[in-house]
């Protein structure tokens, strides 16, 4: 075996059969692995006329070159295809141990195509693969159950299983994926793709080692950037308080939404918080394989039951978004959702809208059997988010997403969402070039492409240039987050967490001596350039009528209170400067033929044009 | 006028300004926590006077007490917060041209103690650095 190989799986449902076949040495070089060479093995199939619900849609779970490697934050697996919640480009990647597992396995890249006649899971055992009856789980199991019994019919209690829940039985277009303790691919309703495949899961149990160029020196690296990423003080924070111990920080400074985006402050805000948790329901911590970060938490409740505790995004969703400050209730309102399988951020999103149009006189409670949507009501919440899943009453709306239901009540501005999906909570108001990120990320509003929020708060590269810049400049910092969703970007190739915050010298050498591809940092920068621009092409091509980078009205609107009082973030301006700068036509933002000959990508512009 | 730095007279001003500065009294009001700084040497540095360390006292708004330890006959205090950073950096700290919280994010100011109290108090801490930033340093 070459050591830069990448081995891959396919699977057709339709037939029952698979192939395995290998990726290419200089494919891999150019796009490393995770989204980008998904965005590679999968532009030729993303035509706009693909219905991502149907048999023909590609799902593509790919690892990295480090996953399952016990190297730092390393533990992660990506998901591809085209999303059923937007219609454009879809990635959302899992934490866990599925994708270390699926590397064991022997299988980089796993596909699936087609359309199993009836409810199915995969089996991938070593060399061994199968499809397995799912008929008893469809509609019966949750997430978390899905993956017991499927674990106990396997004889195999050390499996893992990436399954989805009713919501993705019912295709909602914000289905996840869940894997082992909670860990989801949340975003972009792939949960809703495997649903339409009929493929309740996916089962992996792998023996094999994972292939290291050379093992002695990526160990010494791997050592020592697991000692400095474990005293890091983002990873500090994170292992004593979750991901939400910055809430406090970004409820000072603005960058911590409030009543769907409405307010800049809330009563009680300070009960939301890792800190908060940490003092009252806080039972233990959890981990992805071989992370030192250990973000994730563990929380019991009344009931006595130990439990997975919420992380930030769902925190702040079911929390202040709604007018909510009660830790339990957040707390049973994930694990819901989770064992539904619905992603938190859209429905929390998608819930806040109907809050703010009740607020607005828009819907009225006489439409919906008298029921009342007021900030701060956790049973309206409760019963919204069960009436979802079974798409009843107004949930059969809220489940079509925010923007449908903005539509639905004649107010589509009042919908927090870019390209159609739905706007996690970091306020953009709070700082600017979060709402630049939202306009510009390949799958929609998205906090994490990049988490440039890291950078407003602080985190500096100096070492690939990506400075400290006032949280509300302009255009000016728009060379600044370029540069970091390129790295980002290099990230995501490989798939390793977004809060290892490791210096780039040693992420290049551990790529180096996993792959012993040597790259220099401008070509690790490059290699995020064309994976960037890669997906953009994609979403060109998915997009007949043009891509609006544009973000929701509200950001237009100052709030009057709260940290970030008075601003607004200028997104035009810094548009035009984004277009400029990633060398984009400054119209429809599309890259530029020099562009795509620079970073390698003229050969796949076919049916790509400045019109 | 400005002070050299890490001096005695530094610290006496710090001192007087953090009891006398009303939005400080304010603003850590609710504030519990003592701190040891450990300011250490800069890349290539020959100052023989460092690492040196300066504990502060700081109670509801006050600093009770503070003063130098002389780490060669002394262990730390078990102070509720240990900082630890540069010369260059803490200067640049104090001299407000580093952000505190991006100090803390890029491992130039590293922070042991209860993450959650400080986290909860930000605005405490950021007008801690605040009040530093009223003594002048001498370059």
């Amino acid at each position: 075996m070459s050591k830069s190989q990448f081995h891959t799986l396919t699977i057709d449902l339709s037939t029952g059969s698979n192939s395995v076949g290998i990726i290419n040495n200089d494919v891999m070089q150019k796009y490393l692995g995770g989204s980008g060479l998904g965005a590679y093995l999968l532009y030729p199939e993303l035509s706009p006329d693909l219905d991502p619900l149907s048999p023909e849609a590609p799902l593509a779970f790919l690892t990295g070159p480090l996953t399952g490697t016990s190297g730092p934050a390393v533990a992660r697996s990506v998901i591809c295809g085209k999303s059923p919640a937007t219609g454009i480009w879809a990635e959302s990647n899992i934490g866990g141990f599925f994708g270390t597992e699926l590397r064991k396995a022997g299988v980089d890249v796993l596909i699936v195509r087609g359309r199993s006649a009836a409810p199915v899971y995969l089996c991938i055992q070593g060399s061994q693969v199968e499809l397995r009856s799912a008929a008893h789980l469809w509609g019966a199991a949750d997430t978390y159950q899905t993956q017991v019994k499927i674990k106990e019919e396997l004889g195999q209690p050390a499996a893992r299983v990436a399954c989805i829940g009713l919501a993705g039985e019912q295709q909602i277009p914000f289905a996840l994926i869940l894997c082992d303790h909670g860990r989801v691919a949340g975003r972009t309703g792939l949960g809703a793709v495997m649903g339409s495949k009929n493929l309740k899961a996916i089962a992996v149990r792998g023996r094999g080692s994972i292939h290291l160029d050379n093992p002695s020196k990526y160990a010494a690296i791997r050592a020592r950037a697991n000692r400095e990423l474990k005293d890091d003080t983002v990873s500090v924070s994170m292992r004593d308080l979750g991901t939400s111990s910055s809430s406090d920080l970004f409820d000072y400074i603005g960058l911590m939404p409030k009543k769907y985006f409405s307010s800049g402050s809330l009563d009680g805000i300070d009960k939301v918080s890792g800190s908060e948790m940490a003092e009252t329901i806080l039972s233990g911590i959890s981990a992805c394989h071989g992370c030192v970060i250990a973000c994730g938490r563990k929380v019991k409740l009344k009931d006595g039951i130990e439990r997975k505790g919420p992380e930030y995004e769902t925190t702040i969703g079911f929390g202040p978004n709604l007018g909510i400050t009660d830790l339990s209730f957040i707390t049973r309102m994930g694990e819901i959702c989770d064992r539904y399988g619905m992603d938190t951020i859209s429905l929390s999103n998608t819930i806040g809208l109907v809050f703010k149009l009740f607020e607005d006189g828009l819907i009225t409670s006489k439409d919906f059997s008298g029921d009342e949507f007021r900030w701060g009501d956790h049973a309206s919440v409760e019963k919204l988010v069960h009436q979802t899943v079974l798409r009843e009453g107004l949930g059969e709306i809220i489940a079509k997403g925010a923007r449908a239901l903005g539509e639905n009540f004649d107010s589509p501005n009042s919908a927090m969402e870019v390209k159609g999906l739905e706007v996690p909570y970091h306020e953009p108001r709070g700082a600017s070039g979060v709402g630049l990120v939202y306009a510009t990320s390949p799958r929609g509003a998205c906090h994490n492409q990049g988490p440039y929020y890291l950078v407003e708060l602080g985190q500096t590269i100096e070492a690939i240039g990506i400075d400290f810049f006032n949280r509300q400049a302009g255009a000016e910092k728009v060379k600044n987050i370029i540069r970091h969703q390129n790295w980002t970007s290099v990230i995501n190739a490989l798939v390793m967490c977004i809060f290892a915050n490791l210096p780039p010298s040693d992420t290049r050498k551990l790529i180096q001596y996993a792959t012993g591809y040597e790259y220099t940092l401008n070509d690790l920068l490059l290699l995020g350039e064309r994976s960037w621009n890669l997906k953009r092409m994609i979403n060109h091509r998915l997009s007949p009528a043009g891509i609006d980078d544009s973000l929701p009205e509200c950001f237009k609107v100052p709030l009057a209170e709260g940290g970030a009082a008075g601003y607004v973030p200028l997104i035009d301006g810094m548009l035009l400067a984004y277009y400029e700068e990633r060398g984009w036509d400054s119209i429809i933002g599309m890259p530029t033929t020099e562009k795509m000959q620079e970073l390698g990508l003229d050969s796949l512009s076919e049916g790509l044009s400045l019109q | 006028m400005a002070y050299p730095f890490p001096s005695d007279e530094w610290l006496q001003v710090l001192v007087e300004v953090l009891n006398s500065d009303e939005r400080y009294a304010e603003v850590a009001e609710n504030w519990e926590g003592d701190m040891t700084v450990v300011i250490e040497p800069d890349d290539g540095s020959e100052r023989q006077d460092l690492p040196v360390a300066v504990y502060l006292d700081l109670w509801h708004g006050k600093c009770r007490s503070a003063r130098f330890i002389d780490l060669e006959k002394e262990e730390l205090p078990d102070a509720a917060f240990t900082l630890r950073a540069r010369i260059d950096h803490i200067q640049k700290l104090f001299t407000g041209q580093l952000d505190p919280i991006q100090a803390m994010m890029t491992r130039r100011l590293r922070v042991q103690g209860n993450m959650g109290y400080m986290l909860r108090n930000v605005p405490t801490v950021l007008d801690f650095v605040r009040c530093c930033q009223k003594v002048p340093i001498k370059e």
